[in-house]
């Protein structure tokens, strides 16, 4: 059964003179599980929000959207309000009240429904999603993930028909961001509810999923079943796609070609069952870099002490840690292991109680803008001008370098901004505002980059150039430390990585080695390659650079 | 805490807030305010172990000195004069107003930044939605806002100050202009979030019709109780103020700080007004104490 159909819908924002939806038309049935992938600017949010008119865009619209075989806009207020319900990207913004039981009432006190109703459904529902011991906090207190569950239950307690979801997961952290698809994995299944979901990073929602719908510059360019929409991707060989597949079916296409093949593995499982049908021989080695020699120390943490209140929880306990010049670290670790603290102690901007940060054998007095270069997870703090040009020209003119200038106005053409330029830094989207940041960062004279989760809410395509434009600053002798919770991101570009665990480094080594280490701390393609017969690999790099497929069975 | 004060209904919490509001701007008397600023800081104990009072104290402190020192070198009518300074005469009712001046604005402070943590967001739009539906809820957003704007101010200081862009250094030319930009992007950082919030509020059938409440917040028996206590000892009060016992009287000449006779017993009221909410808590701490002596 059609539940939401699109007839030729076009929309134009004011002012712009392309419009950003282009005659679309596509059913959503009843019970669907349907993923919006595309790049940046293509137009996702645009169209999610326009199925929920409270929120939708103003700007010029023609074609028609049918709910239930109804114009949608001319739904009954309350029905829309109740049936199609909606989660936004960022959780913390979304929450109106201070303590959970209040925002879970939220939007069925605005329905009207009378105090006896309302108790029952909040009863069963902090029963199912077992948050009983949630309902009092305040909601400060509870973590990103748990935050958007929240959400997620209180949209639900409207009883939808229908869910959109905004990248829901892209500010969380892996574990809970599958935590989060799960649950809506159970919503979907038990309950039949409809989820039209836009979604970056297709790893872990595609195996769910039941249709994917790849939109690209206002257009549907490919749409059906996920397995289909991988092989025709491939197929095509559209370059700037190929980087959304998720990591197991671009392992497997890559050593397939274009034969007619079996079907693509999504799961850790299904690409296991491949790898025991082929067999792979070990390439020569041609001369790895590994190797490389590494420069002197350039930041150390020497016996670091920190907590942030007295009464408070420790964060370090005797954390010491090395960073030598042209290294480039990734350090890893679970939510609230003191990442981002490291980070800020390493930038000064916060003084641990015990121990000292050296700074090339220095101690590390006050922060020094021209060599250290940190930004935040947050990159809204960054910005003080009013347009994205003002912010970059405001840097420039303290750096007064006119290689600088070039440098910018390449990376303005490498990263295709040029139509942000003017727009204010917090009307864009979370991975433009994150590469606008790190432009800063990188056209800067830096000799230390401090980056905290740099590809947050990044689209692949930009994580990409992100990850090569610092991979060749790391070969200029810019030593790179991030903070990150991206695993693949981490296993194809860094060089080194550290984990944190109870106040210290518990791991760290060569980033090759290190995640072959791990059971559960590992990338897909480790996971599908540990303990078989093929040779180990932690990602489809390094699988390109060792295996040679000699026959597949 | 789940017992105690402010389990009472909101209509009960209301009063004693304006019924306290009330007592404290009549009541002109250094003596009165005194004991009523004492009061309040255990009023704030109680309520979170004095943690928003420790971030304010400065603050107090500051403004608290700021009226008392000025009220003696603007005004300079009364008959005792202490000293003169610049010529001007400093006198004893000079200085004994401001005092007052000071005590009462701390003390509304005092009783002011306990108002959120007693009055909670749902009991807020309990007592003014019904009324002023879109001024209550925006009323609430703004309360939220203010921890939001705190923790975001010292993070955009911390990371500017990393970039160069420094309040404590530099001309104060520079100070100022740097401190614009920072103040400037915190507040467009906080109305583009404020924007989100309201989307989710919109999306969520915000404003279609009458909201109902999932707390029903019944008056109980003790409630009607409370309520009764403080409208009497606020009439009471007002009663004392209009004879004129809990003023301190200036002119024609400024009687003893000291109390005598019937002033103790509108001190006394007064006092019990302000303090109702530490009565209530040590009432409830004396029935557990009880309680657990029994089993």
């Amino acid at each position: 059964m059609v539940l939401l159909e699109t007839k030729k819908l076009t929309f134009t924002y004011p002012d712009e003179p392309e419009p950003v939806l282009k005659e679309l038309s596509f059913t959503v049935n009843q019970g669907e599980l349907i993923v919006i992938a595309g790049p940046t600017g293509s137009g996702k949010s645009t169209l999610l929000r326009l199925f929920k008119q409270e929120i939708a865009p103003f700007g010029k619209m023609t074609g028609d959207i049918l709910y239930e075989g109804t114009p949608l806009y001319s739904l009954d207020k309350e029905k829309a309000a109740r049936e199609i319900g909606m989660i936004f990207q960022d959780p913390e913004n979304q929450l109106v009240m201070d303590r959970v039981l209040n925002e879970l009432a939220f939007g069925m006190e605005n329905l009207g429904m009378d105090t006896v109703t309302m108790r029952k459904k909040v009863a069963e529902l902090a029963h199912y999603f077992g948050i009983h011991s949630l309902l009092n906090k305040p909601i400060h207190e509870l973590s990103g993930g748990q935050k958007q569950l929240v959400n997620l239950a209180s949209i639900l307690l409207m009883e939808p028909k229908i869910l959109l979801l905004d990248e829901p997961t892209a500010q969380l952290d892996p574990v809970a961001a599958k935590d989060f698809l799960h649950m809506l994995d159970l919503i979907n299944k038990e309950f039949g509810i409809t989820i039209i979901m836009v979604e970056h990073h297709l790893d872990e929602i595609l195996p769910i999923c039941d249709r994917l719908l790849v939109l690209s510059d206002g257009k549907i360019s490919f749409v059906g079943n996920p397995r289909e929409v991988i092989e025709s991707i491939w197929q095509r060989e559209k370059e700037p796609f190929s980087h959304y597949l998720p990591q197991i079916p671009r392992l497997f296409l890559h050593f397939h070609g274009h034969e007619t093949t079996p079907q693509v593995p999504l799961t850790v499982r299904e690409g296991r069952d491949w790898i025991k049908k082929i067999s792979v021989r070990p390439k020569e080695h041609e001369g790895e870099d590994t190797n490389k020699q590494m420069g002197p120390s350039l930041v150390e943490a020497r016996n670091i002490v920190f907590q942030y209140e007295k009464e408070g929880e420790r964060i370090f306990d005797h954390l010491d840690l090395v960073i030598r010049e042209g290294e480039f670290l990734a350090i890893v670790g679970a939510n609230g292991t003191g990442k981002s603290t490291l980070l800020k102690l390493l930038a000064g901007l916060e003084t641990p109680q015990k121990g000292k940060i050296l700074y090339r054998g220095r101690k590390l007095a006050q922060p020094q803008p021209q060599e250290i270069y940190y930004m935040p997870q947050n990159p809204k703090l960054l910005f003080t001008q009013d347009t994205v040009r003002e912010a970059l020209e405001n840097n420039l003119r303290k750096e007064q370098n006119t290689g600088i200038v070039q440098r910018l106005q390449e990376l303005i053409d490498f990263f295709r901004i040029k139509e942000l330029l003017d727009r204010h830094p917090f009307d864009l989207s979370g991975g433009e505002l994150q590469t606008v940041a790190l432009l800063i960062v990188l056209s800067s004279e830096a000799k230390l980059l401090l980056l905290d989760e740099p590809t947050k809410g990044m689209d692949p395509v930009i994580k990409e150039k992100v990850g090569n434009l610092l991979k060749h600053l790391q070969k200029n002798g810019v030593t790179i430390i991030i903070a990150t919770h991206d695993i693949e991101f981490a296993a194809a570009y860094s060089s080194r990585c550290a984990m944190l665990f109870h106040g210290a480094v518990t791991a760290s080594g060569e980033t090759s080695s290190f995640f072959k280490g791990n059971t559960f701390y590992t990338t897909a393609i480790n996971r599908v390659t540990r303990n078989s017969h093929v040779p180990e690999v932690t990602t489809l790099e390094e699988a390109k650079r060792l295996w040679k497929v000699v026959e597949t069975l | 805490m789940n017992h105690g004060f402010r389990t009472l209904h909101p209509v009960v919490l209301l009063t004693y807030y304006l019924a306290t509001t009330i007592a404290i701007t009549i009541n002109r008397h250094p003596f009165f305010l005194f004991f009523t600023v004492l009061v309040l800081i255990l009023f704030n104990w109680v309520c979170d172990r004095g943690k928003t009072m420790k971030w304010w104290w400065r603050f107090f402190v500051l403004f608290g000195l700021l009226l008392f020192l000025l009220n003696p070198l603007l005004n300079h009518r009364g008959q005792h004069v202490l000293i003169y300074l610049f010529n001007q005469p400093i006198t004893m009712e000079a200085v004994v107003q401001g005092a007052i001046n000071a005590l009462t604005f701390v003390a509304l402070l005092l009783l002011f930044i306990t108002f959120p943590r007693i009055i909670d967001s749902s009991k807020f739009l309990f007592l003014f939605s019904g009324v002023f539906p879109k001024w209550g809820l925006l009323a609430m957003l703004s309360v939220r806002f203010v921890p939001l704007f705190r923790i975001r101010l010292e993070e955009i200081i911390a990371v500017q100050r990393a970039r160069g862009i420094s309040l404590t250094t530099g001309t104060v030319r520079a100070r100022l202009k740097n401190g614009f930009a920072l103040v400037h992007s915190l507040l467009t950082w906080s109305l583009e979030d404020g924007i989100q919030t309201a989307d989710s509020m919109a999306a969520r059938g915000y404003g279609l019709k009458q909201r109902s409440r999932y707390n029903p917040y019944r008056l109980h028996p003790s409630d009607i109780f409370a309520i009764g206590t403080i409208a009497g000892l606020l009439a009471l009060t007002i009663f004392g103020s209009w004879l004129g016992d809990g003023v301190l009287t200036m002119t024609p000449v400024i009687e003893p700080v000291y109390l005598t006779g019937r002033e103790w017993t509108f001190f006394i009221i007064h006092t019990l007004l302000v303090g109702f909410p530490v009565i209530v808590e040590i009432k409830e701490e004396a029935q557990w104490f009880y309680w657990k002596q029994k089993n």
